[in-house]
């Protein structure tokens, strides 16, 4: 090819480009012809304005439903009104559109014949921050309002009823501490300042299993575009994004037994957990005092409830950590068993104080227990027969075990905020205490007193075991996938010394002199220890574990009630109480007629103490 | 000194006096309409947009003036120091750019004085590299050792901008160097080879993106079969919002719906200087309407007669472009021409067609009108560099 050819050709090639470019804008000019003239009425001049109004379609919440389907959180649509503040634009300053905004709001008020329920601040910081964002000027309106704008023939600009689901909860304050509840999440700075995002504030759990199941709960809001005029008028609907519903969650929680417990622990301060033993469902969590959570709209709510001294928010049957005081003595028991330092025809004489070294340790019976076997020690709750338990095996025996029970741990059940409580040794007492562990130490865990802090939850665990024979499953509130629990631990504790100590708790409450008698109801087998545990001064928290039926049993609880007089004469007859109010529900016992649930609350002499 | 007076006298004499006015003619209505786009705004920054652009409008003048006054051949000798210099300063931005609306690409310099942005600089460097490589008469452009080799020098800057990422920037790449081959008389059989393998890789991608759910598979299916495409998810999402938009209709749906009734409200006549009310009410942010949406506050604005008006400007710079690629004998001058022209009419064919809703949003900004410094820089440069092809390779030129 010569030079002349070549640059022919690539002159020619040129020229083809040329065309083409040229081509390519008069294609613009035809399609400019096509929306700017001949499609200009759709965008008719003689309205002043058009806009595109960005209309949120809400993704709906999962709801969540306990065992047996009863719904515990729901979504009810609320009637918003909402100004779209960028159709009501004006020119020159802000604050003339904010004055604009302001004089419709006057105007709704009016027509709708409901006060203003919000300041020129409000809208003046909508204005500044939030611009492309319905600004929702009545929230909940009711249907007389709804009404009178529908029948208000004349359109407001930029205004429209706006939809908003809002989470209810059917059953009030019940099981508060579990549900949870929602609030606005906030955007994060990132997106923000992002002129193409269009931020929608999203429902967002704050706490119990709305937060911890938020990520299957939520649902993404989707949007649609209509294209409206001065007047208001809606032309078309464009861009629909559909919105996605959130899943819904099926809690392991058996809304009337949790009803139950709650008002049977009624205004005192305390907490119930009942556990099914055989896979660690967790059937009733209860905490005292309860907050309501529809009723915690308002910031002043909010405020107060933070700065109540009882700590309303707190879920004492998690967070709550409490000495456990003799009802860790099935635990001491069972050491004490299997080391083989004890057995069932061990006997030890309680003279109504232990010493050792120079340090005394009172039994509750000033008179002493005398010669104790360990199904007595068990029922009578004896301190000095305890104490010789875990002397004799050993505090790491001791420690050992009640590490693997889940003690000084987590559960891992599926919320928030869940306390270890405290497992002390050695290492924990010169670490902190600066000291050694000394003997008078293991004395005071082997009674449930020292350092120890368990929390109700781990209570509720250690009894399931007890009742399932020696299983630890982790507390679950997740229904469903798996039938099975999640076996966290298989205790090996043999038959008889189980037997024995399931025997010594037997007679708790079926013994004439039986510590917890008083929770004994009639035609059903439990077991059961109570528990007084002493803080501070003089001060006690009162606990009973029980289980039942004690042949097969399906229950396993654990109750707390902070400064009581005692397990066995405050949380013993609640415990009647509530096993009594389950089994009647379950069919397993008729109902009493005439019988309150009550409960004799005199004192008897001595008793006081009884742990 | 008298000499050199005379000199520029004789350049000034010898330049395109039709480019240097359409040119001013653009710059003076890019200024006036950011004022319009601006001039309602309360915000401290944006308000005075305009004097800013103002400035930019000098800075690119004596750019302008610069290279047309410099002799061409000079960019030669300095072609690799300044596409490798390029190079550094899209690393750079990898590493201590800004990140603004979720991609890094601005330098700052001095805390926030100065703000550039290099992907802009690397489209001209690129240019002028492979037109010098090009239009060498010893590289012989025929051979596809050569071709690979050009694809190469293109790919290294578009794939460092894609990580920003900007996949819109780095866009612009591909078709300004294949149509810098074409013109250096590649082979038509290779041009439209690689035309035709993007076609294929683009057809690829989105088939394996779309056609299993067109087919029915079930979801697992369609997952394996997308990312056998080799993207990752996060690569495939912005396809997918590139090719359509319904996926965010929300967010850049949102723009482009408001920004066809900011178009069509305009009219035949449009309602007027300063008075397009869509645009100045403003529901296109603030941040976009003098910098990417600019043409939708002229075509409002001056409605269909001023939209084509403006089209036919740069309709005369990309003929005018061309007309001294066909007059010029050197073939360097020839290439940068036309590389120049062709990015230049790409620029403007994507704005214009995102603002009139025919294509997705990209952040292509529109030539010499939209508001920003570093593209006012080498868009004027560019133009500069034509200029003085125009002012040393005319035809008499030559023979002499």
């Amino acid at each position: 090819m010569s030079t002349r050819e070549r640059t022919d050709v690539i002159h020619l090639r040129i020229r083809l480009l040329l065309t083409g470019m040229l081509l390519a804008f008069g294609l613009l000019c035809i399609h400019l012809w096509r929306i700017q003239v001949l499609r200009s009425s759709e965008f008719s001049s003689s309205l002043d304005r058009q806009s595109i109004r960005r209309v949120r379609l809400p993704g709906i919440r999962g709801r969540i439903f306990d065992r047996a389907g009863r719904c515990l959180a729901d979504n009810q649509p609320q009637y918003c009104l909402a100004i779209y503040t960028e159709e009501l634009r004006q020119r020159g300053r802000w604050s003339r559109t904010i004055d604009k905004v302001d004089e419709v709001v006057n105007e709704m008020s009016q027509i709708l014949g409901i006060p203003r329920q919000v300041t020129k601040d409000d809208i003046a910081q909508h204005v500044q921050r939030r611009l492309p964002l319905p600004f929702l000027a009545w929230r909940g309106l009711d249907e007389r309002a709804l009404a009178r704008w529908a029948e208000n023939d004349r359109r407001v600009p930029g205004v429209d009823v706006y939809v908003e689901p809002v989470r209810v909860y059917p059953f009030g304050a019940s099981a508060a501490h579990v549900i949870g509840y929602v609030g606005r999440s906030n955007p994060s700075a990132s997106t923000e300042d992002n002129p193409y995002h269009y931020y929608l504030p999203e429902m967002e759990g704050k706490g119990g299993v709305e937060k911890t199941a938020d990520g299957r709960l939520r649902g993404r809001a989707g949007g649609r575009l209509i294209r409206v005029d001065a007047s208001g008028f809606k032309h078309d609907e464009t861009g629909d994004l559909q919105p996605n519903s959130g899943q819904d969650v099926r809690l392991t929680l058996d809304i009337e037994v949790q009803g139950m417990a709650e008002e049977i622990l009624g205004e005192r301060l305390g907490a119930v957990v009942v556990l099914d033993p055989r896979n660690g469902d967790v059937l009733a969590l209860a905490s005292t005092p309860r907050f309501d959570v529809t009723a915690l709209q308002s910031q002043k709510a909010w405020q107060a409830l933070l700065a109540d001294t009882r700590r309303p928010l707190m879920n004492r049957a998690i967070a709550g950590q409490y000495p456990p005081g003799s009802i860790f003595k099935p635990l001491v028991a069972l050491t004490a068993l299997i080391s083989g330092r004890v057995n069932s025809s061990t006997v030890i004489s309680c003279t109504g104080v232990h010493t050792i070294g120079r340090h005394e340790i009172n039994c509750w019976s000033k008179r002493g227990h005398g010669d104790l076997s360990m199904r007595k020690a068990l029922e009578q709750s004896c301190n000095p027969f305890f104490i010789e338990c875990g002397l004799r095996s050993e505090y790491r025996r001791l420690y050992h075990m009640a590490d693997s029970v889940g003690f000084g741990r987590r559960t891992g059940i599926e919320l928030e905020g869940e306390a270890t409580g405290l497992l002390p040794d050695d290492e924990w007492k010169r670490r902190e205490r600066r000291d050694a562990w000394r003997p008078g130490d293991t004395a005071n865990v082997s009674i449930g007193q020292g350092a120890l802090l368990v929390t109700p939850l781990q209570m509720a665990m250690f009894t399931g075991a007890l009742a399932n024979g020696g299983g630890v499953y982790r507390p679950r509130l997740w229904h469903g996938e798996v039938q099975r629990g999640e076996l966290l631990q298989q205790m090996a504790w043999g038959a008889e010394d189980l037997d024995l100590v399931r025997g010594g708790m037997h007679d708790v409450i079926h013994a004439e002199t039986g510590t917890g008698k008083r929770a004994l109801v009639d035609g059903v087998v439990m077991a059961g220890k109570t528990g007084t545990a002493q803080y501070g001064n003089g001060l006690k928290h009162a606990w009973m574990i029980l289980f039942a039926p004690f042949e097969s049993p399906r229950y396993a609880v654990a109750m707390v009630v902070e400064n009581a007089v005692s397990g066995g004469i405050t949380v013993a007859p609640l415990m009647r109480e509530l096993m009594q109010r389950i089994l009647i529900r379950d069919g397993v016992l008729l109902p009493v007629p005439g019988e309150p649930g009550g409960m004799d609350l005199e004192l008897i002499e001595g008793e006081a103490d009884a742990g | 000194m008298r000499d050199k007076l005379i000199a520029g006298w004789a350049l000034f004499r010898k330049s395109n006096w039709l480019l240097t006015a359409v040119v001013a003619a653009l710059l003076l209505l890019g200024v006036l309409f950011v004022y319009s786009a601006c001039y309602i705004s309360e915000e401290h920054e944006v308000k005075p947009l305009y004097l800013k652009q103002l400035l930019w409008v000098a800075m690119g003048a004596f750019c302008y003036v610069s290279f047309a006054i410099m002799d061409f051949h000079q960019l030669k000798k300095y072609m690799w120091g300044i596409y490798v210099g390029s190079l550094a300063l899209l690393v750079m931005v990898l590493l201590f750019g800004q990140t603004i609306y979720g991609a890094r690409r601005w330098l700052l310099f001095f805390g926030n004085l100065i703000s550039i942005q290099p992907s802009e600089f690397a489209k001209l460097s690129t240019i002028v590299l492979l037109a010098g490589r090009l239009g060498d008469p010893g590289v012989q452009v025929h051979r596809p050792a050569e071709i690979v080799r050009t694809l190469l020098l293109m790919a290294l800057p578009a794939g460092l901008i894609m990580m920003q990422p900007d996949l819109g920037t780095a866009m612009v790449f591909v078709p300004a160097s294949l149509v810098l081959m074409f013109v250096a008389g590649v082979p038509f059989r290779y041009v439209g080879g690689l035309v035709g393998a993007g076609v294929c890789m683009v057809a690829f991608v989105l088939t394996t993106m779309y056609l299993p759910a067109k087919l029915g598979a079930g979801e697992p299916l369609q997952e394996r079969i997308a990312s056998m495409s080799g993207l990752t998810d996060y690569q495939r999402g912005r396809i997918e919002v590139f090719f359509n938009p319904a996926k965010d209709p929300l967010g850049a749906g949102w723009n482009k719906r408001q920004s066809e009734i900011a178009v069509g409200s305009g009219g035949l006549r449009g309602k007027g200087y300063l008075r397009g009310i869509q645009n100045i009410l403003g529901f296109l942010p603030r941040s976009v309407a003098p910098t990417d949406f600019i043409y939708s506050v002229i075509a409002e604005e001056t409605g269909f007669m001023g939209s084509v008006v403006v089209l036919l400007l740069f309709s005369s710079v990309i003929t005018l472009g061309m007309l001294i690629a066909l007059r010029t004998l050197d073939p360097f001058g020839r290439l940068l021409c036309a590389g120049v022209t062709v990015m230049f009419f790409f620029h403007v064919f994507i704005n214009v067609a995102m603002t009139v809703g025919l294509m997705p949003i990209t952040g292509i900004p529109l030539p010499l009108l939209s508001y920003g410094g570093s593209f006012m820089i080498v868009m004027m440069s560019s133009l500069g560099i034509m200029q003085s092809v125009y002012i040393r390779c005319d035809r008499r030129a030559s023979y002499q």
